[in-house]
């Protein structure tokens, strides 16, 4: 067995043994890979190489040494874990608890040195590894294809997590299909966002994801979705989980401990070959129950590790073995090298930080098309809508029917009594009894609830000035036809009131979800950086629109005023 | 199938969060009547001030509050503040703020425009005219409630959010266009005695303003 040669092997044999051995070695692994080294034993073969080392005098003031050999050299591994993260990473005092605290532990105790622990956050744990702070970061890390080139992630994982939709029993959510429209509450930045977006959720957005669970509990949130190891200790909470229950898991993400891309080579393979034993031996699934955290993946994980194939020293690079990081990059657009010279551009010149993200990646960049698209579809339909129950209202106000008068006047009261949030909310309610969720049904629900809310109120107008000019006109012969043309003239100005405030309503149909640029630039806002921007150029393009109906109706008010004349 | 809430329990809460659509609208009113007084002020000594506030006046009128609410929220980070000595004023506004100041174009804008007019009227010597502010800014007040409601959007607990917290659960449309209808009625009810009483206030105008005896 390899694992019974002299521990110095790797560094004083002399050079013939040396290459004796080297051709051993590739004829085992080429010949015959049943023969194959275990991780068992290339494990306590690179610690004992490492300890020698370390133990050389001279070698632990060498400048630039490895990683794993300064830990033996110090005698302690340095640590970067949470402090407030329940379950995984807490501290009451100087005790620290948690499942990746005793993973910690329980990398230290194999190697035989004391863990130091180093409280790090999501933003600072790659950062104090790059300053060479910590030696390791085992701290609810994701790992993921963008963090790849940050860090040097230790496979196999030693944990999983997953995005899980939390929200009251009685809510029937069981899967994506039930999705589409409804608000869900999430963190900025969360990747899972982009996948609920897909499915046509409407995003609230929140910067700490400690306010979810308050926001569930005060009924300000549905739903909410997060990663379901920061509602592992919610669920601990009796009254919470009398109230609450996760409905669904998505976007799982493989947790890796991540050591610094330089200097840590052999640190990384031997925490990569623990990881092996670790899982196989069950001493994971072990830790994962002493902290009553979800052990399925680990079950899972213990089996793959135990399979002879994946039971060796290069299990940990095998993809039949080991799990892929999620693949979180988005694909940029082929300009973005033009956004970030004008970002770079507009910062240098005017000290500005302007961030535009919805130029920078492709997701983003359709998402804000087709928002510009939609928003103008909406405009368009909500000032036609509008003219068009303005003047069918006009019509039947105007009736001397006195039933068809007063039923279609109460209709204008019960609209001009509905804030125009509950309105869309119904007529949304309404379509969905008829139509499957779409964004088309949406956005057509929307420009029915706006033109029903600002046409009854310009009916309104005409059927008073037909009254007018009933009043004026008694006695003569006037068609009616004629007279409902120059009532709509007289109330020119309410109709052109009416129809800005239509305009100006459309970003209210981001509330049933109709996918115009306030929902699209909220989406983007969820997985890039840059709000400040983005919701400038929100407002800057939803004035000009505005501006432009204001334009327009003005014109259409003189041509109308004119025809009176 | 879902329960209809309870009505005991449901109305109550409706009222609360209509307190809160009150809180907003007084908020967004009470600075409007600031900034849009200001504003009618410069506008009234004419020249170059009044066409700086026409064009002011114009682009808050244009900006949609749902989207100025939005702005509001994200564009100034969270814990954004100003500290001059030992005194720390944070920029970034509450949701409940966020909504309030979203409604301050529209409030803002409606001032300038009624104030100028009764500034004109006092001109003319029609006090009767001037006093038709109050009225008008009772209506705008009552309007300042009603879109009040866009806090739903961003988890403020007003009134829109408990009636759509309550029918979230239901499947039956039937059921839901009973609560809907109750909101209605609630909000209906609200805005038609906001009209009453600007309507007694325009009466009660006209009556002080004809000659005694």
């Amino acid at each position: 067995m390899l694992s019974k040669l002299p521990p110095k092997i790797g560094v004083r044999m002399p050079g013939k043994w040396r290459f004796l051995l080297l051709v051993a070695g590739l004829l085992v692994t080429g010949v015959a890979p049943a023969l194959a080294e275990t991780p068992d034993a290339a494990l306590e073969r690179l610690l004992d190489e490492a300890r020698v080392e370390a133990e050389t005098p001279g070698t632990c003031e060498k400048p630039g040494i490895d990683r794993l050999v300064r830990i033996f050299c110090e005698g302690k591994i340095r640590a970067g874990i949470r402090e407030k993260y329940p379950l995984f990473g807490t501290r009451v005092g100087d005790v620290r608890f948690g499942y990746d605290v005793d993973v910690a532990r329980a990398v230290a105790s194999r190697l035989g040195v004391e863990p130091e622990f180093t409280r790090v956050k999501a933003a600072t744990r790659i950062v104090l590894l790059d300053e060479d702070k910590i030696d390791v970061v085992l701290a609810t890390m994701g790992h993921n294809t963008q963090r790849d080139s940050q860090a040097r992630f230790i496979r196999p994982h030693y944990y999983q997590s997953e995005t899980v939709l939390i929200g009251p029993k009685e809510l029937p959510v069981a899967g994506w299909e039930d999705i589409a429209g409804r608000s869900i509450c999430v963190t900025i930045g969360n990747g899972s966002n982009a996948q609920m977006i897909s499915h046509q959720a409407r995003l609230m957005l929140f910067e700490e994801a400690t306010v979810l669970p308050v926001r569930l509990a005060d009924e300000t949130c549905m739903l909410a979705a997060q990663d379901n190891s920061f509602f592992a200790s919610y669920f601990t909470d009796e009254g919470f989980a009398r109230r609450f229950e996760p409905k669904f898991g998505f976007s799982q993400v493989p947790w890796g401990m991540g050591v610094a891309r330089t200097g840590s080579d052999r640190l990384a393979k031997v925490l990569d070959l623990m990881g092996q034993v670790f899982h196989r031996t069950g001493v994971f699934l072990e830790i994962g129950r002493k902290n009553a955290i979800a052990t399925g993946f680990l079950e899972a994980q213990k089996e793959v590790w135990a399979r002879p194939e994946c039971n060796t020293s290069e299990g940990n690079t095998d993809p039949a073995c080991v799990l892929p990081p999620l693949d979180a990059a988005l694909e940029p657009t082929p300009f973005v090298g033009n956004v970030v010279a004008a970002e770079q551009w507009i910062a240098e010149r005017t000290g500005l930080s302007v961030s535009l993200p919805m130029f920078k990646t492709m997701p983003a960049w359709t998402l804000f098309q087709s928002g510009i698209i939609n928003s103008l579809y909406l405009v368009v339909g909500a000032l036609g809508a509008t003219l068009f129950f303005a003047l069918l209202l006009g019509a039947l106000q105007s009736s001397e029917n006195s039933i068809v008068q007063w039923v279609f006047k109460a209709l204008t009261v019960i609209l001009q009594s509905s804030p125009v949030v509950l309105t869309v909310v119904i007529a949304a309610a309404v379509a969905q009894e008829f139509f499957s969720y779409s964004s088309v049904v949406a956005i057509g629900a929307a420009i029915v609830a706006l033109g029903l809310m600002n046409g009854s109120n310009a009916g309104q107008a005409i059927g008073e000035a037909m009254h007018t000019l009933h009043a004026e006109n008694a006695g003569k012969d006037v068609a009616e036809t004629k007279l409902f043309g120059r009532a709509v003239s007289r109330s020119a100005t309410q109709i052109v009131s009416f129809l800005i405030n239509a305009a100006k309503g459309t970003p209210v149909a981001a509330f049933i979800g109709a996918p115009e640029l306030l929902s699209a630039l909220t989406d983007i806002t969820s997985f890039a950086s840059g709000r400040a921007t983005t919701y400038t150029i929100l407002l800057i393009f939803y004035v000009l629109v505005v501006m432009i109906v204001v334009w327009l109706c003005g014109r259409l008010r003189v041509a109308l005023e004119r025809r009176h004349a | 199938m879902t329960q209809f809430p309870d009505l005991y329990e449901f109305l109550p809460q409706l009222l609360a969060g209509m307190v809160v659509n009150f809180e907003i609208a007084f908020i967004a009113l009470v600075i409007g009547l600031a900034l849009g007084g200001l504003l009618s002020l410069l506008s009234l000594s004419g020249g170059l001030l009044k066409a700086i506030v026409a064009t002011l006046v114009g682009v808050m009128r244009a900006a949609p509050t749902f989207v100025v609410m939005f702005f509001l929220l994200n564009a100034i980070p969270s814990g954004t503040a100003i500290t001059i000595g030992e005194l720390s004023i944070g920029l970034a506004p509450s949701p409940l703020m966020a909504v309030a100041l979203s409604l301050v174009p529209y409030s803002a804008s409606y001032v300038v425009d009624n104030g100028i007019e009764a500034v004109m009227q006092l001109r003319r010597g029609s006090m009767l005219g001037a006093l038709l502010f109050l009225p008008n800014i009772t209506r705008a007040f009552f309007v300042l409630v009603m879109s009040s409601s866009t806090g739903a959007a961003i988890g403020v607990n007003e009134g829109i959010a408990v009636i759509l917290r309550a029918a979230a659960p239901m499947t039956s449309l039937g059921d839901k266009m009973v609560l809907f209808a109750i909101g209605i009625l609630c909000f209906g009810l609200t805005l038609q005695a906001g009209f009453f009483l600007m309507r007694v206030l325009q009466r009660r105008l006209g009556r002080s303003a004809l000659p005694a005896g």
